[in-house]
């Protein structure tokens, strides 16, 4: 039920991932878009799109010789690698060009250690900008000691709490799992197993929120390469078909100061997603669920309806998020262990789900995968399918 | 400038929309704004009323009541000023004045394990260092 052309993924790639690794932001977009080429059998001459979290897409083309460009889109303050998705599957689907490289590009933000030292505002001017003084919407944050997102994080994770009488052991079990798979995933960086007791022991960073419950931050440059199906069906690669897409903003970027921090923009995106496809809920057989903080990996579960309103921490409690569980979510591990590669890991783990390429960690049939980004004011939502 | 041993809070800078909310602070009073035709308060300040598109917004004085309606303990800090003042208790209250008009600000003079979501709520106005007041909230009183 995809509007207009139909479009399909025909390579996905990574740089390499890590931390502080010294690489450029070029250097990040030329190794995960080689990556993406390499993987998709395609030549850079093939693109003719370029969309962009973290990058200038004009100043990509030119560097990787792209021309001309019938379609680029870049954004900042966006639902992460969704806003690259969706703006291009909406430009294949429209018929602007053929094939986009999506791309994000992230740099390992400062630490809190170096924020709280003052030492961050010596290589970032925004930071610096950010102790100087709080200007624009940081004037309701910062003096009062707030404006960091495990901050909102642990807002919202408190009202989970008390709202739904959600637990910490329920958040530590999700971890549990995510570390699990991790594990047998080559390309994740926390590979060892966790027990309850190590994760209820890890600090508190935004108390109910743990330094566990938070995505690791990372250099990381990934690469989805969007086409349409007819174009997908001459390549090599498995063919995975988009069959629905939702994007949402319900707010500013105020998470602080939301109106109902236990549903946010998720609810929206999914209601958006589910009224585009005659898919249901328990048609998909994997989710990729944005984790930036545990809580919002228990929002998408009940925004999509794979559990009740509230019920995500007895439904992930109960195993069923689990490899071999009734729905395995975050089968790489998601972004606490792949580390922060902001919402592209996602797509591309379903990606190799529905191609058949995860080795030890395949879901053995899986044809229908769902992937989402972001949570609070802004979200994303997708669903793929095995061609 | 010079750079005292003791780090400076992150002051707020107001600008020509938030003016009125500083100057009230200063005066112990919690103002916020409100568009005088649909009578609907607006936080934070715009210059236009996102219920009926009117221009016409002003700050207006607001009784200072409120719910808790989440909390996080901050043990992190990510500003020198902070270092240490962890950990403290950042919340996102409920004002008194119409539902979901939403404030971010610190709980004070409340043991952890009393806070409750719903729980009332009044302004009271702290001093954190000699160059900052801020309206923070308590455990209503009466």
């Amino acid at each position: 039920m995809a509007i207009g052309t139909r479009v399909a993924i025909a390579g996905v790639g990574y740089s390499t991932v890590g931390r502080n690794t010294g690489l450029s932001s070029e250097e990040l977009t030329i190794q995960a878009t080689n990556a993406a080429l390499e993987d998709s059998g395609l030549t850079v001459h093939d693109i003719d799109g370029i969309t962009s979290v973290g990058t200038e897409p004009l100043q990509d083309g030119w560097m990787l010789g792209i021309e001309p460009l019938k379609w680029w889109a870049s954004g900042m303050m966006v639902p992460a690698f969704a806003f690259s998705a969706a703006q291009a599957i909406a430009a294949v689907a429209a018929g602007f060009c053929h094939t986009v490289l999506a791309l994000r590009v992230i740099k390992q933000q400062p630490s809190a250690q170096a924020m709280a030292a003052g030492t961050a505002a010596r290589d970032n001017p925004m930071v610096a900008l950010q102790l100087g003084g709080a200007l624009g919407d940081r004037q309701w944050l910062a003096p009062f000691g707030a404006g960091s997102p495990t901050q909102w994080a642990g807002l919202l994770t408190r009202r989970h709490m008390e709202e739904f009488g959600t637990t910490e052991e329920q958040f530590g079990h999700h971890i549990i799992a995510q570390r699990y798979h991790a594990s047998l995933n080559d390309d994740a960086i926390f590979r060892d197993p966790l027990t309850m007791d190590e994760y209820l022991a890890s600090r508190y960073v935004s108390k109910p929120l743990r330094i566990l419950d938070c995505d690791y931050p990372v250099d990381s440059g990934a690469a989805v390469i969007f086409t349409t199906e007819d174009r997908a069906r001459d390549l090599h690669q498995p063919v995975v078909l988009v069959e629905a897409s939702a994007i949402t903003s319900i707010r500013d970027l105020n998470f602080e100061i939301l109106e109902d921090m236990a549903r946010t923009a998720p609810a929206e995106a999914a209601r958006q997603l589910w009224s585009r496809t005659d898919l249901k809920p328990t048609d998909v057989d994997t989710a990729h669920l944005y984790d930036g903080f545990s809580v919002i990996t228990f929002q998408w579960l009940e925004a999509l309806g794979f559990c009740p309103p509230g019920q995500a921490g007895p439904f992930v409690e109960a195993g069923n998020t689990r490899l071999g569980g009734s729905l395995p979510v975050n089968t790489d591990g998601g972004a606490c262990n792949v580390g922060r590669r902001h919402g592209a890991n996602f797509c591309i783990e379903a990606t190799r789900q529905l191609r058949g390429q995860c080795g030890e960690r395949q879901v053995d049939g899986a044809e229908v995968s769902v992937f989402t980004t972001a949570v609070g004011p802004f979200a994303a939502a997708f669903l793929l399918t095995k061609g | 400038m010079s750079t005292p041993d003791a780090p400076r809070p992150p002051m707020p800078v107001p600008n020509e929309l938030t003016q009125f909310f500083w100057d009230g602070v200063a005066r112990h009073e919690l103002m916020i704004q409100r568009c005088q035709t649909c009578g609907h308060y607006i936080h934070y300040p715009k210059t236009i009323c996102r219920f009926c598109q009117s221009r016409d917004l002003a700050g207006e004085r607001v009784s200072g009541r409120a719910t808790l309606y989440t909390w996080t303990i901050a043990t992190q800090p990510f500003h020198p000023f902070f270092v240490d003042r962890v950990p403290y208790t950042i919340a996102t209250v409920e004002l008194a004045e119409q539902p979901r008009l939403m404030f971010l600000s610190q709980i004070v003079d409340c043991p952890e394990e009393d806070l409750s979501a719903g729980m009332p709520l009044e302004v009271v106005f702290e001093e954190l260092s000699p160059e900052l007041t801020l309206p923070f909230f308590r455990p209503a009183r009466g």
